[in-house]
């Protein structure tokens, strides 16, 4: 039935483009099954874009240029000129970055496997709105998520947190154990930042009931963990490194386990338990399916996938294989409202990426309050109706429809309906498209019915 | 800026769904009161705002805090952080007062559970937000500045949300027939009512471009505008984000706390004479550690910092408990303790500012005990 082919392209995917919908119906599942794969994850073109490597890099230049620290140890002084220069180069940088996924998005041929992308860099976000980060969010993106979607929780739990984006971003290449020599000499000290976020946001969610201890202790012993620095030679600089100099050494206790490791692995040891905790099976569970079903989604389907995450040990591919096979993934009423990335990212698959943008990126980024990689939080963006659609949003959205159809009044909507939406457009909105006083209205209603704002 | 038209912001509100419990009559005569809240997402470092002559304050932050000749005196046992210059005057003129070592009820760490809590103040489980259950009981409206409709103002009462155009508004012929396509819908229908009222496009601010202070500056200054007359709604909110400062928190803290003062000025300047009947009350989520950490800032603490302004603020003073940051004193031996209940400094305001009745306040608005707290209204 060609409905599923509209739902695979359309609630698994990132929209159809015309002819998706056609081309997938043969096999909707077989098409899924078929992106996951090694293949896809290099599909996306990096070429021209720059390693979080090189930025880190370029920071510490920017920051030792034209500066001498001077004996007590407070801020380098730092070169105007440079500083400027720092700036305006990490700005080009995102958007770089931002370019190249919306066009990734617009075109990919494994749209499954660039959703669940979006999906995991969302769950462990890195966030540009940290002057540090502003040029590593993209690159940590590609560098840590998309290659690590396929393999285990752990894996890219692992990949994530100790890339040198996250640590910047989460502080830890800062932290220091407090019995540490630096510690004594320099006033430097212990930051639980990326300690509490793993626990809370990446992994167990406090419905696992750990403590303040457990934060604190969970923060000791991930000190050490840091992006190399100048002193560290230029080989190591702006690589995740452990820095044995500044770990707090000795046994830790998490969530009432003992951890009598030394060293870096210990961190390892204790961020291992707890991507296999049960808290965890149940946190990914539940996000997965309010991501891909419903804000409220089934708890058959929430069941069936922790189970998968379970069993499997945390095996991502068999969970994308579960929802698969999944019944509840695929009833025909759609229940997720596009957030707005969604939704501009399954408009530019059916008419175009600059069509999409009406002319101005930045304006639609703005009014959408979605611009990519730049999450107000480490919780990531909001994915439920109530925190996108309100009446100033969905006026934004209405707005920004207006524009498209005022720019590009030839747009058939009748057609934009059948190549986007397929079975899933309902009477009601191929009546309105129809009964519509011009093509520019039509294509208003069109892109604004309850259908395609939904998938 | 023009001022939003009297028209538009009626219709706004009369498109913002179900009618009031309370008499037409008691509600107008409220209405000439203002009340926002302002949220600082992120955890602003009290200790850093106000600070406290105590003993201990040097030793446990010393390092991280302006110089104290550069503190501005409030002549009490408190100094401010010097970026509060205008915000100082307004204490000295009886507009401005604070509460410090103020706390939700929630003990734990975590930002969005926090500002969960911050925003509903109810029982586990409460979907609503305290803001909009006050807009229950008070047979008022609620406005806030922002893409969003923040959480305490969710509920069944009348709030809506305001941000700045970016494209045209949309022809009223599509409006309605986008009405009937939404006809019904769980989601949709009830926001396109609303949004088919609102604003007409006739105030500039912008929202999103620039730094923290161009940022506050604007949100604030845009609450202003839009509850500045007559006919606006009695209850605004404004989210101010990027409080978190667990490195480097010295500049950070220093440009944040300017466009809190910008924006205090950009506020009182908009709602003019309406200055006089406001009270505006910023905190956040919770307080940050007592003591620096190893990286030139603070991690997430307990007891805050309330800020309260606006003409109708019984100013000049720090009301409420201090603890004290004595080893004893502190809460789990690294926050500052949560002494005053914000809970009790939410109802003390509601009650003596916009007269809602102490019986509904503790059933709905702000159930869980807590006592209001007195003498915060002139």
């Amino acid at each position: 039935m060609s409905i599923h082919a509209a739902i695979a392209t359309n609630r698994f995917g990132l929209g159809a483009r015309p002819g998706d919908i056609e081309t997938v119906a043969g096999d909707p599942k077989a098409w899924l099954r078929g992106q996951l794969t090694e293949n896809a994850a290099e599909g996306f073109p990096a070429s021209g874009l720059v390693s979080a490597r090189e930025h880190i890099r370029d920071f510490y230049d920017y920051r030792l240029t034209g500066s001498a620290r001077n004996q007590s140890g407070s801020e380098p002084q730092v070169d105007p000129e440079a500083a400027a220069r720092y700036l305006s180069d990490a700005r080009r940088t995102i958007v770089q970055e931002i370019q190249a996924r919306t066009l990734y998005g617009e075109s990919t041929d494994t749209p499954l496997h660039e959703r669940l992308t979006r999906f995991w860099s969302n769950h462990f976000t890195v966030s540009a709105r940290k002057f540090q980060t502003t040029p590593l969010a993209g690159a940590y993106e590609r560098e840590a998520i998309r290659p690590n979607i396929l393999g285990t929780f752990e894996d890219l739990a692992e990949a994530a947190i100790f890339h040198p984006a996250m640590l910047i971003y989460l502080d830890n290449w800062q932290s220091v154990g407090p019995s540490t020599r630096p510690a004594e000499r320099r006033g430097l000290g212990l930051n639980e930042n990326l300690a509490r976020e793993v626990m809370e946001l990446h992994t167990v969610t406090p419905a696992s009931g750990y403590t303040q201890e457990d934060v604190t202790e969970f923060a000791k012993a991930l000190t050490g963990w840091s992006v190399g620095n100048p002193r560290f030679g230029q080989m190591r600089k702006g690589e995740t490194l452990f820095a044995g100099a500044i770990h707090e050494s000795g046994a830790r206790t998490v969530l009432g386990k003992r951890y009598t490791q030394s060293g870096g692995q210990q961190a390892k040891a204790i961020l291992h338990d707890l991507c296999a905790h049960p808290g965890t099976a149940k946190s990914v569970a539940f996000k997965l399916a309010r991501h891909m079903v419903a804000d409220e989604p089934p708890q058959g389907l929430v069941s069936k996938l922790e189970v998968s995450f379970r069993t499997s040990g945390g095996d991502l591919t068999a969970l994308y294989e579960t929802l698969i096979d999944a019944p509840e993934a695929w009833e025909a009423e759609p229940r997720k409202v596009k957030t707005p990335d969604e939704l501009l990212t399954s408009t530019s698959r059916l008419i175009g990426l600059n069509r999409t943008l009406a002319g101005d990126a930045r304006d639609v980024f703005e009014s959408f309050a979605q611009s990519p990689f730049t999450a107000p939080s480490p919780e990531g963006w909001p994915d439920t109706a109530d925190a996108w659609i309100g009446p100033d949003s969905l006026n934004k959205r209405i707005e920004w429809a207006g524009r498209i159809a005022e720019r590009f009044p030839t747009l058939d909507a009748r057609q934009i309906l059948i190549d986007g939406l397929g079975d899933l457009a309902t009477g009601a909105t191929r009546q309105a498209v129809a009964r519509a006083e011009s093509g520019s209205q039509a294509l208003v209603l069109a892109l604004m019915s309850p259908d395609f704002q939904r998938r | 800026m023009p001022a939003l038209s009297r028209r538009t912001l009626l219709a706004l509100m009369a498109a913002a769904g179900s009618a009031s419990l309370v008499p037409p009559a008691f509600a107008r005569g409220l209405t000439d009161r203002r009340f926002i809240f302002v949220i600082l997402r992120g955890a602003m470092d009290g200790l850093a705002a106000l600070i406290p002559d105590d003993r201990e304050t040097a030793g446990l932050r010393g390092a991280i805090l302006p110089a104290e000749s550069a503190r501005l005196d409030l002549g009490n046992g408190f100094r401010l952080h010097p970026a509060l210059t205008d915000l100082h005057a307004l204490y000295g003129a009886g507009d401005a007062a604070f509460v410090h070592a103020v706390a939700s009820p929630y003990r734990d760490r975590s930002h969005f559970d926090g500002q969960d809590v911050l925003e509903t103040l109810g029982p586990a489980g409460t979907r609503d937000g305290w803001l909009n259950r006050a807009l229950q009981a008070g047979g008022m409206e609620g406005l806030a500045v922002g893409y969003a409709l923040p959480l305490a103002l969710k509920g069944d009462g009348r709030a809506t949300n305001w941000s700045p155009p970016v494209f045209d508004a949309a022809p009223a012929d599509t409006l309605e027939r986008l009405a009937d396509l939404y006809a019904g819908d769980p989601v949709f229908a009830g926001p396109l009512a609303m949004a088919r009222s609102l604003p007409d496009q006739e105030m500039s601010a912008s929202l999103s471009r620039g730094g923290p202070v161009a940022q506050y500056r604007q949100a604030l200054g845009a609450i202003g505008e839009l509850m500045a007359s007559e006919d606006a709604p009695g209850v605004g909110m404004v989210s101010l984000d990027g409080w978190d400062t667990h490195a480097n928190q010295p500049g950070a803290l220093q440009t944040r706390l300017q466009g809190l003062n910008q924006g205090m000025v950009a506020l009182k300047d908009a709602l003019g004479d309406r200055w006089a009947s406001t009270c505006v009350v910023m905190c956040s989520e919770f307080g940050r550690t007592a003591a620096a950490n190893g990286t030139r800032g603070t991690d997430h603490g307990t007891g805050g910092l309330a800020i309260l302004a606006g003409g109708a603020v019984a100013g000049g003073r720090v009301h409420g408990d201090w603890p004290g940051l004595a080893p004893g004193a502190l809460h789990e031996g690294r926050d500052l303790a949560p002494a005053n209940d914000l809970a009790g400094l939410l109802k003390g305001v509601l009650r003596d500012h916009l007269g809602l009745d102490r019986a509904r306040l503790d059933s709905d608005v702000l159930p869980g005990g807590a006592r209001p707290m007195d003498g915060l209204i002139v």
